[in-house]
C-alpha cells in the first residue's frame, strides 16, 4: 500500500516536470521587451509588386486600427503627422511588400480549397534615428471566407501582435 | 412711340426672367452615389453603406448617423479599380451557404460587378488617411473625374488626361478587371 502511495507521487511529480517544463522555458526564451510608447505607421511601399492601390490603403487603415486596438501604445501616428516629431520612445513601422497572390472569392466560394488570397509584407521597426529594432516576414491571407481584402485584416491582427509582444511603454516587463 | 413702349416692356421682362435663366445656367450639383466604405473615414465604422456627393468642393459621404465632408484639394491620390460580390449577399448570402445539395455554391457562381475607388488624403496634422468604397459599376470614374476637376491629384491620369496628375506614376494604368 505505501509503494502504491509512493509511486503515486512519483508519476505525480514527473508528470508536472514533464509539462511545466516546456511553459516554464518559454517564459524564460521570452525577450524582454523594447520600450516605445507611441509608433509611426508609413504608407505600405510596394515598389517591386504591383499592387492594387485599394490592397495598399487597406493595408495601411488596417494595421493603423490594429496597433490602436491590441498594439498596447499610446498613441499610433500616422504617416507624415507632425505631433510625431514630438513624441518620446517613438518606433516607426516600415512596411514593405514583397509578395502578392490575389486569388479569387468567387472560386473559394465554389472550391473552398482554392482561391487564396495572400500577400506577404516585410516589416521593419526602428528608432527615431533609423536604427533597426525588429523586422519580420508577416503574411495575411484569405483562405475560405470573405473578400479578397479581409488579406489585409489578417495581416494586421498579425502585425499588431508582434508589435505587443516585443513593445511596451514601460521597459523590460 | 407704340414700338418704344414695347421694347421697354420686352426689356423689363427679360429682366425679371433673368435670375432664373442664370440660376438653370448654374452647375447642378452630381446625384449622391450609393457607396459602401469599406475602410478608412475617421468616425465611421467599417463596412458602413452611405451615399457619396460632391458638394461645394467637398467628397461628402452621407449615412444614417452622420456626414463626413473631406475638401477635395486634400486628396492626394484617386483611383478606381474593379471587383465583384455575390448576387446574393450580406446575411441571406451566409444562409445560402447551408442550403442544400450544395446550391449555395451554385449560387456563387452569380455575381455583380463593382467599382472601387481608393483616395489618399491628409488631415489637419498632415496625417496621411486612406479609404475605399465600393459602389455600382460605371461610377467611381465620374467621381475621380468631379474630383479632380474640384482639385484632387490623381496618380492614374483619366482619359483626357489632367493637369492636376502629379507625376508619381506617369505611366501608370487603371487597374483592369
Amino acid at each position: 500500500m505505501k509503494g502504491i502511495f509512493e509511486r503515486g507521487i512519483v508519476c505525480t511529480v514527473f508528470l508536472t516536470m514533464l509539462f511545466a517544463g516546456p511553459a516554464l522555458r518559454a517564459q524564460e526564451k521570452q525577450p524582454a521587451k523594447m520600450k516605445a510608447s507611441s509608433i509611426k505607421v508609413t504608407m505600405i511601399e510596394s515598389d517591386e509588386i504591383k499592387l492594387p492601390a485599394e490592397f495598399q490603403v487597406s493595408l495601411y487603415e488596417d494595421l493603423i486600427q490594429q496597433l490602436q486596438k491590441k498594439g498596447g501604445f499610446q498613441h499610433v501616428y500616422r504617416d507624415g503627422d507632425r505631433n510625431a516629431a514630438e513624441a518620446t520612445d517613438l518606433v516607426i513601422l516600415n512596411s514593405t511588400v514583397r509578395g502578392f497572390k490575389e486569388g479569387s472569392e468567387r472560386v473559394r466560394q465554389v472550391t473552398t480549397v482554392a482561391g487564396a488570397t495572400s500577400v506577404n509584407v516585410h516589416c521593419a521597426f526602428t528608432s527615431k534615428d533609423g536604427k533597426l529594432l525588429l523586422e519580420r516576414d508577416i503574411r495575411g491571407n484569405v483562405r475560405f471566407f470573405g473578400g479578397n481584402l479581409r488579406a489585409t485584416y489578417d495581416f494586421a491582427k498579425k502585425t499588431a501582435q508582434v508589435a505587443h509582444e516585443n513593445f511596451s511603454p514601460s521597459a523590460g516587463t | 412711340m407704340v414700338l418704344r413702349v414695347w421694347r421697354m416692356l420686352f426689356g423689363a421682362f427679360l429682366l425679371v426672367l433673368s435670375p432664373f435663366i442664370l440660376a438653370s445656367r448654374a452647375q447642378q450639383p452630381a446625384a449622391p452615389t450609393k457607396v459602401v466604405q469599406i475602410t478608412g473615414l475617421t468616425g465611421v465604422k467599417n463596412r458602413t453603406k452611405g451615399s457619396l456627393a460632391i458638394e461645394g468642393g467637398n467628397l461628402r459621404f452621407a449615412h444614417a448617423q452622420a456626414k463626413v465632408d473631406l475638401a477635395a484639394t486634400s486628396v492626394q491620390d484617386v483611383v478606381t479599380g474593379n471587383d465583384s460580390q455575390r448576387l446574393i449577399h450580406g446575411t441571406l448570402g451566409t444562409l445560402t451557404m447551408f442550403a442544400p445539395y450544395e446550391s449555395g455554391r451554385f449560387l456563387s457562381l452569380f455575381r455583380t460587378k463593382l467599382d472601387t475607388l481608393t483616395i489618399q488624403y491628409r488631415d489637419a496634422d498632415g496625417g496621411l488617411h486612406g479609404a475605399v468604397f465600393t459602389m455600382p459599376a460605371g461610377q467611381a470614374e465620374v467621381i475621380k473625374k468631379e474630383l479632380i476637376a474640384q482639385g484632387a491629384h490623381t496618380s492614374v491620369p483619366t482619359q483626357e488626361g489632367s493637369d492636376n496628375s502629379s507625376s508619381k506614376a506617369p505611366n501608370a494604368k487603371e487597374q483592369k478587371p
